[in-house]
């Protein structure tokens, strides 16, 4: 049944310099796609909490649509239609730049940065709204607020979750592709087409995104361990 | 095409294959997913390893690659050619019950250590104890977690495509390659879904503050 395994496939020429460069552009698009969440993710958060109604019934709006989507579609509607808002130079000058790259990460930011703003919110939810109290009566702004008391509290907080949302991000940039971005399950996949080592093939490619999720919450156990605020974890982790 | 008609060529995959799909795929995990949770609990080693082996590394793949397994390597294992559907259905499946059992397994443990105790100081060995006394009570705690869950195997339902299964999210490509208009079609497919999966999320929501409510004054 499994005779004929031939392991050395995977780093023999022409496959083995195709699938390095796979794994490093499926590191590149999780680690951008992770970046744009966080920061999306923040603002958003931070907004459904904003003392202006239209800020939090817009930031309500993201949070909403981009849960209530199917990321597959969503990498779709990005891929097809956002460049159709171009006229047609730009949009070609877009595809050269790689779009079916950039689509991807940008999808993937979208749609875990609705998440993260959930986490944000939950974990604002821990940080207290005392504490916001006493910031503001101080005499700092709400901006001043948010940047120097509560987001480096919350941070802190949020760790665990951004840490299960960048392995998210790691497992969904294999859908990127769908729309022909070479990266681990894309050229995974073309090996065992072409040599039918199933296999050898699916090994690599599972094991690839396992180990990079075992990794990072390796180190993001290190750092949540480091940057714990006394007191605070237990109460996120149940919000 | 017209935009009805459009709609109508959606609509009909959306209910064929990705309704029924995640609804049996659910149907299966549900059970199964108990007992793997049940298993995690276990003083044995020899119970309690794989199983917890089983639900790291699924829930540390991306589904894609489970589909991809289960679609080249199936034929291998049970030596019949395998269809598309059922490979996609079996990797839904997989991929549910690992993360359908961390949900019962926080719903078990959620419930307090002294029900436990009581069940079994009123005789009941620890499998009545577990089917009649834990399980209801964890059940109901964890519904609205279960059917979240559920919500997003709808959602990854549409995955299938990478297997060339003919579900909504592939039929929009055909159609698309077809006719052109990626605009019309994709904003219709993500309207679609957004429409459907706001309306049961808003219910679920509902669902879980009214039993919270219920918990608090039991």
């Amino acid at each position: 049944m499994f005779s004929g395994l031939d392991w050395s496939i995977l780093w023999r020429p022409p496959f083995g310099g195709q699938l390095r460069d796979a794994i490093l552009l499926t590191t590149e698009i999780a680690f951008y796609a992770w970046v744009g969440a966080l920061v999306i993710g923040l603002a958003v958060g931070i907004a459904r909490e904003a003392p202006a109604a239209p800020v939090r019934a817009l930031a309500t709006a993201h949070v909403e649509l981009f849960r209530n989507i199917p990321v597959l579609v969503q990498l779709f509607f990005v891929y097809y239609v956002l460049p159709r808002l171009l006229p047609p130079a730009e949009r070609h000058a877009l595809f050269e730049l790689g779009w079916e790259m950039w689509s991807a990460v940008l999808t993937l930011a979208l749609y875990s940065s609705a998440k993260i703003a959930e986490h944000v919110r939950a974990g604002l939810n821990a940080v207290g709204g005392g504490i916001r109290m006493a910031a503001r009566s101080t005499g700092l702004s709400w901006g001043q607020t948010q940047r120097f008391v509560v987001l480096p509290l919350l941070l802190r907080v949020i760790a665990p979750s951004l840490t299960s949302e960048f392995v998210t991000i790691f497992k969904g940039s294999s859908l990127a592709m769908m729309v022909g971005v070479p990266e681990t399950a894309y050229v995974t996949q073309q090996l065992g087409t072409e040599t039918f080592h199933w296999v050898e093939a699916n090994t690599l490619g599972t094991g690839v995104y396992l180990v990079c999720a075992w990794l990072i919450a390796g180190l993001m156990s290190v750092i949540e361990r480091r940057t714990r605020v006394p007191g605070l974890i237990g109460r996120a982790a149940r919000g | 095409m017209s935009v009805l008609s459009t709609l109508a060529a959606l609509l009909v995959p959306l209910v064929r294959i990705n309704l029924i799909m995640t609804l049996t795929a659910v149907a299966i995990a549900l059970p199964v997913s108990c007992l793997v949770a049940a298993a995690r609990l276990s003083r044995w080693r020899a119970v309690h390893a794989p199983v917890t082996a089983y639900v790291n590394v699924l829930r540390s793949s991306p589904l894609v690659m489970i589909m991809f397994w289960a679609y080249t390597i199936g034929p291998m294992v049970t030596g019949h050619p395998n269809s598309a559907y059922v490979s996609a259905l079996v990797a839904l499946a997989a991929f549910e019950i690992a993360y359908f059992a961390e949900i019962v397994r926080a719903g078990l443990q959620s419930v307090p250590i002294g029900q436990l105790d009581a069940a079994l100081a009123s005789g009941l060995d620890s499998r009545q104890a577990m089917l009649l006394v834990l399980l209801p009570q964890a059940l109901r705690r964890m519904l609205p977690s279960l059917l979240t869950q559920s919500l997003i195997a709808f959602q990854d339902s549409t995955i299938a495509s990478v297997i060339s299964v003919p579900d909504v999210m592939q039929m929009t490509n055909v159609i698309n390659a077809r006719e052109q208009d990626p605009v019309l079609l994709y904003a219709m497919l993500a309207g679609l879904f957004f429409v459907i999966c706001y309306t049961l999320s808003q219910t679920i929501r509902r669902l879980e503050s009214r039993t919270r409510q219920r918990m608090a004054l039991a």
